[in-house]
C-alpha cells in the first residue's frame, strides 16, 4: 500500500487509518462467514478462489483510488454518465440471466454485475450536477432534473428487471439531495410520492391475505377494488382532491398562512403516487408478491418466502451471544437458511458467532459510515461532501435493507450485504467506491 | 437566502442522526433476537434440525409348555418420512405416485399422508412390515427422494398363524378412545396394543419400552448422522402350560367338524393347567398384522372375537350324567345294581319324555345306564335323588360360576335347580327334575366348565381354577412369576361312588356311546352328549380324561361342537385326536392324510422334472 503512496509524502498521515481498519474489519469478517457459509455448497473451491480475487482486485483499487485526486471524477462526470448507461444497455442486449435477471455481463475469464457499479457512478455524476446548481439547489428544477438524470439507469435497471436495486437509489438521491440543501417540502412530496407508490402494493396484499373474503362495502373490498382501475380508484382521487381541498379552505378560514401551491402539488402527487401504486401492484411477479405477502403476514406462508425469514429469524435468534462456532450452525450448515453465503449471509454471521459476531459487523458499519459522514464534514468540497453524502445514504440504506431483511424488520429483498455477502463485483465496486471515500478524506486541505 | 456550506452541513448532521438511529435499532433487534429471546429460537433450531426416529420394541415372546415359541418378534422393515423443510403438495406428488406404484396403494392417499407428515413436521410411517422384495426396490427410492427412509422394527409374528387364536389374542391399533387412555403410558399413536387373548390380558407385562434415535436431519430431510440413541426394552416373555400338539389337534378338529363351530378345552387333571383352548372359528392373528390395509379391514370386519370356550353357554346334555351319577351314588339314593325298565319314554302326568332316537333299553342298570345314555334311567334316578342334591353337586362342580381363568369374557353359565328357582321366586316341579337329570332345560355351561368337571371327575373331585401361564420371566430383574396350581372347591365323596363313575365313564367309552374316541393302550374315560338346541340341529358334546395304565390320568378334555348332531360321532373324534396329541402317538387319521399329500405332491412334481419343492424356511424369531 505505501508502495503506491510513496510518491506523495505525507500521504499516509492523512489517510483516515480508523475508516481503513473499520473497512479491512469488515472484508475481514465477510470473507470468514463466507467461508463457513459456503462450505456446504457444490462449488465450494471456485467461490473460493473468486472470492480471493475479487478481494485482491478491490483492495487495488481502493488504494489505486487513492493515488489520484478524486476530482478528476468530476471532470469526467459526462464520460462517468455515458458509461453508466452504457454499461446498464449494454447487460440488456448481451448480457446473461441468471434466475430471471438479466443482470450479468460475461467476459472471458470472469464475469460481473454492473448495476452496482451504476449506482456509484450515478453518485459521481449527481454530485456534479449538484454542485454545479449550487445557487439554484432550492429550486423545484434542481430536483427534477436530479431524478431525471437517475432515472434513465434507474429505468435500465428495472427493465432486468431488479426492483431492489433501483429501490436502492431512492434514498440516496434523497439523502443527496438533503445534503445538498434541497427544499425540504419538495423532498417530503418526492419522498412521500415514493411512499405512497410502495404503500398502494403493501396495503392491497395485506387486504388480500388477511381479509381474503370481505363483503363488499368494507374497506378491503374496496381496496381491491381500487386496483382495478375502476370507478372505486376515480372516486378515491376525486376524495383526495375533496379533501385537500377542504383542508385549505379551513385553513384560509382560520387566517393560516400557507402557500396554496402545496394544496395542488398534495392532490397531484398523491393521485400520481396511487397510479403509479396500482400499476406496480398489477405488474409485480409472483415471487415478488410472495414477498410482501411474508413481510405483511409473517407466517401466513411458511413454505414460500416467509419461510426464509423465519429461518433466517431462527438463525440469528439461536446463536445467542456467543454463537454456535464456525461450520457448525446447524441452520446454515442443514440447509436450512436460504442463500446463506450471499443474501443471508448476516444470519449466517448471527447464527455462528453469536450477538459477538453480528453485533461486531453492525459496530463496524457504523464506524464506516461515522468515517465517511466525516470524510463528507471535512471535504475540501461541494463535490467530494455530496459524493461522501451519497454513499452515505446508500451504504446505510442497502446495509439496513440486508440487516433489517435477515432479522425480520424489512421485507425480503434480494441485494446483498456490502463487503460481507458473495459476490465478486460487487466487493470490487464497494472497495472501489470506499476508496474515493478515503481519497476525498485524505484529499481534505486541498494541498495534494 | 443561506445558500453557504455551514446549512447544507447541518443537514450532514441530521443524516448522521437518522444514520445512528437506523443502527441502534438494528443493534436492539439483534439483542432481542440474540439475548432476550434466544432460548426460544434455540428450541426452534434444534426442532428443525432433529427428528426422532422411534423404534417400536420387541414383545415379550410366548411359549408353549416346552418352550416353542407360540409368538415371536421378528426384525420388519418399515418405510418412514421425514419431512423436509418448506415442501409444497406439489413437491411431493411425484413421490406419492412412486410409492403408490412400488407399494400398490393409492397415491392419493399416501399424498395425503406426506402432506400431513410435512405441515405437523413429524415422521410417518408410509408402510410397515415390508417384505424383503420390495424393500430393495424402495431402497432405492432413498437416493431419489430425500426424506424417504428404511428403518428396521421389531413386529409381532404368530409362528403357527391360526392356532389358539383366542387364547393368545392379537394385535391391533388403539381406538381412539384407547389412545386418549394411554396417552400417558408411553404409548404412540401408531403403537399396537393386545387386543384379545392373552396379549391383551398380560399387555403389561408383554409390552417393552420403545425406543428411538435422535437424527440430525437437513433441510430436505435427510438423516444426516445420529444425536443419539435411545435402545429399547424387550418386553417379559410368558411361557403357557398350552402343548402345541394337543392345541392343533383341537383346532384342527373342530375346524373339520360339521359346522366348524365350537370349542375344545383340554385340562391337566393334576394341575389345572390348560393344555389347549381352541374356539371355532379361528383366525390368523398375522392377517392382522399385514403391510395391506386393504385386508386388514376384511380380516378385522369379519373377525370372530367370540371365544366360545369361555363365553359359549350351552345346556351341557348327556354330559352332565356323571354329576348326576356321583350324586345318588354317594348319597345312596340307587345301588349300580339297581334297574330301571325303558320303554323309550317316561311317562309324566300326560306328558311323554322321550329316550335318545325313541329307542328302548329294557331293563337297565346303573353301568348300562351311563354307558347307553339312557334318559329314562336317569329320569328314574333323578326323581329318586331329588334335584336339590342334584344341584348341590352341580355346584360343587363350580357349574353356574366362573371359572376365574385370567381371560376376558368369561360367562358363568347357568345354573338350573329347586334352590336357584326359589332364589328366583319361582317354583320347581317334577318336569324340572327330569330335565336337569338329562343336562336339559335351563342348565347352561361354558365348554371350559365341563372340562373343570372333567378334570374333576378325573382326579377325584379337586376342582381346579384353570389357569395358562406356567411362569413370566420378567425382564427387569424381577424373580419370574410362577403359577402355582388353584383350587376353587373340592368335591367329597365315597371312594365307591367315584369308582363307579370313572368306571362308568370308561365303560362309556370302551363299549358304549363314547367309542369312537377309544385308543388301544390307554384307559380313555369320557361322556358323549347331544345337547337340544332350540335355535338349530343338537349341539354334540364330549367329555373325556385319559391316562396310561397303572398312572393317574393326564388330560381331560371337554369339546362341543356347534349344531353338530351327535356327541359321539362329531365332538368324541376330536377328543380322540387331543388324546393321542397329548400322548404323542400318531394319529391314524393325520398320517393318512400326510401320505396320500405327499403322493399326490410326488405324482405333480415328477412330470415337471423340477426338484422337490423345499418348504420355506421358517422365520426365525430373532429379537
Amino acid at each position: 500500500m505505501s508502495a503506491l503512496k510513496q510518491p506523495q509524502p505525507g500521504m499516509a498521515g492523512r489517510v483516515d487509518w480508523t475508516f481503513v481498519f473499520a473497512v479491512i474489519g469488515l472484508v475481514a469478517t465477510g470473507t470468514v462467514a463466507m467461508l463457513s457459509a459456503a462450505s456446504t455448497t457444490m462449488y465450494y473451491q471456485a467461490i473460493l478462489q473468486k472470492h480471493f480475487i475479487a478481494l485482491a482486485m478491490g483492495a487495488g483499487l481502493f488504494t489505486l483510488t487513492l493515488a489520484f485526486n478524486y476530482q478528476v471524477f468530476q471532470d469526467q462526470s459526462k464520460a462517468l454518465y455515458v458509461i453508466a448507461l452504457g454499461l446498464m444497455f449494454a447487460v440488456l442486449v448481451v448480457g446473461s440471466s441468471i434466475r430471471g435477471h438479466r443482470a450479468w455481463i460475461r467476459l472471458p475469464g470472469f464475469s460481473f454485475q454492473p448495476a452496482e457499479l451504476a449506482r456509484v457512478l450515478v453518485v459521481l455524476v449527481l454530485a456534479d450536477f449538484l454542485d454545479r446548481r449550487a445557487l439554484r439547489v432550492q429550486d423545484l428544477s434542481t430536483v427534477l432534473i436530479a431524478i431525471a438524470i437517475a432515472a434513465p439507469v434507474m429505468l435500465l435497471i428495472l427493465k432486468q428487471p431488479d426492483f431492489s436495486t433501483a429501490l436502492t437509489f431512492i434514498p440516496m438521491i434523497v439523502g443527496m439531495l438533503f445534503c445538498a440543501g434541497a427544499d425540504v417540502l419538495q423532498l417530503l412530496f418526492i419522498f412521500g410520492f415514493g411512499a405512497a407508490t410502495l404503500t398502494f402494493p403493501l396495503v392491497y396484499t395485506l387486504c388480500q391475505v388477511r381479509f381474503p373474503n370481505s363483503a363488499p362495502g368494507t374497506l378491503p373490498a374496496f381496496v381491491i377494488a381500487v386496483s382495478k382501475m375502476g370507478l372505486a380508484t376515480l372516486a378515491l382521487m376525486a376524495g383526495i382532491a375533496a379533501v385537500s381541498f377542504l383542508v385549505w379552505r379551513m385553513l384560509t378560514w382560520m387566517r393560516l398562512q400557507v402557500k396554496p401551491f402545496a394544496f395542488i402539488a398534495f392532490p397531484l402527487i398523491a393521485a400520481s403516487a396511487l397510479l403509479c401504486g396500482i400499476v406496480i401492484n398489477g405488474h409485480m411477479k409472483s415471487y415478488q408478491r410472495n414477498r410482501f405477502v411474508a413481510f405483511v403476514a409473517p407466517g401466513s406462508d411458511v413454505q414460500g418466502a416467509a419461510y426464509n425469514v423465519i429461518q433466517s429469524k431462527v438463525a440469528i435468534g439461536s446463536g445467542g451471544v456467543w454463537g454456535k462456532g464456525l461450520f457448525s450452525g446447524t441452520q446454515s450448515q442443514l440447509g436450512f437458511l436460504p442463500e446463506r453465503h450471499t443474501d443471508f449471509i448476516f444470519a449466517n454471521v448471527g447464527e455462528e458467532m453469536g450477538f459477538i459476531g453480528a453485533g461486531l459487523i453492525l459496530g463496524l458499519y457504523m464506524i464506516v459510515l461515522w468515517r465517511i459522514v466525516t470524510a463528507a464534514r471535512q471535504a475540501r468540497d461541494r463535490y467530494g461532501y455530496l459524493v461522501c453524502a451519497g454513499l452515505a445514504s446508500m451504504f446505510a440504506f442497502v446495509m439496513a435493507l440486508n440487516i433489517g431483511m435477515c432479522v425480520g424488520l424489512m421485507p425480503v429483498a434480494g441485494i446483498p450485504l456490502p463487503l460481507i455477502s458473495y459476490g465478486g463485483s460487487s466487493l470490487v465496486i464497494n472497495l472501489w467506491s470506499l476508496g474515493i471515500v478515503a481519497n476525498i478524506y485524505a484529499r481534505r486541505y486541498a494541498l495534494l | 437566502m443561506n445558500r453557504s456550506t455551514s446549512g447544507p452541513r447541518e443537514r450532514l448532521e441530521l443524516l448522521w442522526i437518522v444514520l445512528a438511529a437506523v443502527g441502534a435499532a438494528l443493534g436492539l433487534r439483534l439483542a432481542q433476537l440474540q439475548i432476550l429471546d434466544s432460548a426460544e429460537y434455540r428450541q426452534m433450531a434444534e426442532r428443525n434440525a432433529s427428528q426422532m426416529i422411534y423404534q417400536a420394541a420387541p414383545r415379550g415372546r410366548i411359549y408353549d409348555r416346552a418352550g416353542v415359541p407360540l409368538a415371536t418378534s421378528q426384525p420388519s422393515f418399515s418405510l418412514i418420512f421425514l419431512p423436509g423443510k418448506g415442501k409444497a403438495r406439489q413437491d411431493l406428488e411425484p413421490l406419492a405416485r412412486e410409492l403408490g406404484r412400488q407399494l400398490g396403494r393409492d397415491p392419493q392417499d399416501l399424498l395425503e399422508t406426506l402432506d400431513e407428515a410435512e405441515r405437523e413436521q413429524s415422521a410417518a410411517r408410509l408402510a410397515e412390515n415390508l417384505p424383503t422384495a420390495t424393500m430393495f426396490q424402495l431402497s432405492e427410492l432413498k437416493t431419489l427422494y430425500p426424506g424417504v427412509d428404511l428403518i428396521t422394527e421389531a413386529r409381532r409374528y404368530y409362528p403357527n398363524g391360526r392356532f389358539a387364536s383366542h387364547l393368545l389374542g392379537y394385535m391391533g391399533k388403539m381406538s381412539p378412545g384407547e389412545w386418549k387412555l394411554r396417552k400417558t403410558q408411553g404409548y404412540r399413536a401408531d403403537s399396537r396394543v393386545g387386543k384379545m387373548g392373552l396379549e391383551s390380558a398380560f399387555e403389561d407385562e408383554l409390552r417393552g419400552r420403545d425406543g428411538g434415535i435422535q437424527m440430525e436431519v437437513d433441510a430436505q430431510g435427510r438423516l444426516k448422522r445420529k444425536l443419539g440413541e435411545i435402545p429399547w426394552q424387550p418386553g417379559s416373555n410368558i411361557h403357557l402350560t398350552i402343548d402345541t400338539a394337543v392345541q392343533k389337534a383341537a383346532d384342527e378338529g373342530l375346524r373339520k367338524s360339521l359346522t366348524g363351530r365350537g370349542a375344545a378345552v383340554a385340562i391337566d387333571p393334576r394341575t389345572g393347567e390348560i393344555l389347549a383352548m381352541s374356539s371355532q372359528p379361528d383366525f390368523d392373528p398375522n392377517a392382522l398384522l399385514s403391510t395391506d390395509p386393504e385386508e386388514v379391514k376384511r380380516v378385522s370386519h369379519d373377525m370372530p372375537e367370540f371365544n366360545n370356550a369361555i363365553a359359549g353357554a350351552y345346556p351341557p346334555g348327556s354330559t352332565f350324567k356323571p354329576i348326576v351319577s356321583l350324586a345318588a351314588l354317594n348319597e345312596g339314593r340307587i345301588t349300580p345294581s339297581e334297574t330301571f325298565y325303558c320303554p323309550g319314554y317316561y311317562k309324566l302326568g300326560s306328558k311323554l319324555f322321550h329316550c335318545d332316537k325313541h329307542e328302548a333299553h329294557g331293563e337297565v342298570n346303573f353301568l348300562k345306564g351311563l354307558a347307553e345314555s339312557c334318559n329314562v334311567y336317569f329320569f328314574n334316578v333323578g326323581l329318586k335323588t331329588g334335584a336339590d342334591r342334584i344341584e348341590k353337586y352341580a355346584k360343587m362342580f363350580g357349574l353356574g360360576q366362573k371359572t376365574n381363568v385370567p381371560l376376558r369374557g368369561e360367562k358363568a353359565g347357568h345354573l338350573f335347580g329347586p334352590e336357584t328357582r326359589r332364589k328366583a321366586g319361582k317354583s320347581w316341579y317334577d318336569g324340572d327334575t327330569l330335565n336337569l337329570s338329562i343336562g336339559q332345560g335351563e342348565l347352561t355351561v361354558t365348554p371350559i366348565q365341563m372340562a373343570v368337571v372333567a378334570a374333576a371327575l378325573a382326579n377325584r373331585g379337586t376342582v381346579w381354577r384353570p389357569h395358562y401361564i406356567q411362569k413370566i420371566a420378567y425382564v427387569d430383574g424381577r424373580p419370574d412369576f410362577v403359577q402355582k396350581p388353584e383350587a376353587l372347591a373340592q368335591v367329597y365323596a365315597k371312594d365307591s361312588a367315584w369308582d363307579l363313575v370313572q368306571k362308568g365313564m370308561e365303560v362309556v367309552v370302551s363299549s358304549g356311546t363314547g367309542y369312537p374316541a377309544k385308543v388301544p393302550g390307554l384307559l380313555v374315560a369320557g361322556k358323549t352328549g347331544t345337547a337340544q338346541n332350540p335355535h338349530g340341529k343338537d349341539d354334540a358334546w364330549f367329555i373325556s380324561y385319559a391316562a396310561r395304565p397303572g398312572q393317574p390320568p393326564s388330560i381331560a378334555i371337554a369339546v362341543l361342537a356347534e349344531n353338530a348332531g351327535y356327541g359321539a360321532a362329531a365332538a368324541a373324534p376330536v377328543a380322540k385326536k387331543m388324546i393321542l396329541a397329548a400322548f404323542g402317538m400318531p394319529d391314524p387319521e393325520v398320517e393318512a392324510e400326510k401320505r396320500a399329500a405327499e403322493r399326490a405332491a410326488r405324482r405333480a412334481l415328477r412330470p415337471a422334472g423340477a426338484p422337490a419343492l423345499t418348504r420355506p424356511p421358517l422365520p426365525g424369531g430373532a429379537r
